[in-house]
């Protein structure tokens, strides 16, 4: 039985008939990602919190842009927890450019994954400048696996700046139900702003 | 608003296995992303490689390499491969139990006639002081065909369970 489309142009021009339920539509592609949640930085905390985390993806991903409230020096680590453990389990591991050559290293027994110099400092000398990255959590409901963190992260002051590839692992096989992040120094700033993304499976 | 990041398709080990084959690509997307965690049972810390291969072909492949080892920090190449190699070195059978490595490649304008320009990053941990590798890539396959498919195979012993693979397409509107 042919399916019948009724539309204006349809009705003014004549009935269009179509073999397929489609009718003449694209087939939906339902999306792989969706935004979970968008937090900004207030300028008075230096702590953002994801809490609740749907248990319905596959990966999680954060995006973000971070710049923090302390005026000396030039960057800070972003500090990174889950479900709450602030136990000196987490272990951290990185690789950089500093823009005249390659460095790497570790971060052993600490509360918190530490991904390494990713949030420019309110250095007078680095104004409207931020530190970018994009963190990579696969598999975070996955109850036979410690979770794997991943980072892609940099930032530049026109002269300053490093790209740096993190590693870390939550030490737990439970399901990441809430991500802490945090400034090592400082108030995230109003311009700073994290982005928790699902990606299905 | 099309959706412009779709899943293609997943393979979530429930046993272990030697490959994983991605096949029948669609050719209606712009570009490809491939994210799965890998952990091999060969005896050895910090081996496990994914061999990814695409269109079953075994040359062409090349790659700038970038590694940490959580002490260091170096670089090289690879020329004239059978295969990519995105990862230095993965957990593998003598890594602390549960840990996997995690790895992205993305792969831009997979149908166009020419030479495959490609990127990935990978990192391993292992819970412990124990070093693991990050890795990034900068490669290219040499092969004007388009992608129809990917094939990953672990370069010793077997990908175990749970080992997962999941591959999207980008489009570009």
């Amino acid at each position: 039985m042919a399916v019948t489309k009724l539309s204006n142009s349809g009705i003014k021009t004549g009935v269009l008939k179509y073999d397929s339920m489609l009718a003449g539509n694209a087939p939906f592609d339902p999306a792989a990602t969706w935004l979970i949640q968008r937090v900004n930085g207030t300028g008075s905390s230096g702590v953002i919190t994801f809490s609740n985390i749907p248990q319905t993806y596959q990966h999680l991903q954060i995006r973000f842009i971070a710049k923090n409230s302390t005026t000396t020096s030039v960057a800070d680590h972003l500090y990174l927890q889950a479900n709450g453990l602030t136990t000196s389990t987490y272990y951290s591991h990185f690789m950089y450019g500093s823009g005249t050559a390659a460095f790497a290293g570790n971060f052993m027994t600490q509360p918190q994954v530490t991904i390494r110099d990713a949030i420019y400092r309110s250095n007078a000398t680095y104004p409207n400048m931020f530190g970018v990255g994009i963190i990579d959590i696969h598999d975070y409901t996955n109850t036979s696996k410690l979770k794997t963190v991943r980072a892609f992260t940099g930032r530049d002051g026109n002269g300053d700046g490093v790209v740096t590839l993190s590693s870390g692992v939550y030490p737990a096989t439970s399901a990441i139900t809430s991500l802490t992040l945090s400034s090592a120094t400082g108030n995230f700033t109003t311009t700073t702003s994290f982005a928790l993304y699902g990606f299905k499976g | 608003m099309a959706n412009t990041y779709v899943l293609i398709a997943s393979n979530t080990l429930s046993s272990s296995a030697a490959s994983v084959t991605f096949s029948s690509i669609p050719s209606t997307y712009t570009d490809l992303v491939l994210r799965y965690s890998i952990r091999t049972d060969f005896a050895g810390l910090n081996i496990a490689q994914a061999r990814v291969t695409f269109n079953g072909t075994t040359s062409g492949y090349s790659r700038t390499i970038l590694n940490g080892d959580g002490a260091a920090a170096s670089s090289g190449r690879a020329t004239s491969q059978a295969n990519f190699e995105p990862e230095e070195g993965s957990p593998s059978a003598s890594n602390t139990a549960n840990t996997f490595g995690t790895t992205e490649i993305y792969i831009p304008n997979y149908l166009v006639s020419a030479n495959k320009a490609y990127g990935s990053f990978a990192v391993g941990e292992n819970n412990t002081t124990t070093p693991v590798y990050l890795s990034a890539r900068a490669a290219l396959w040499q092969n004007t065909s388009a992608i129809t498919s990917i094939t990953l195979t672990a370069n010793t012993g077997n990908f175990v369970s749970g080992c997962a693979f999941f591959l999207y397409g980008i489009k570009k509107n």
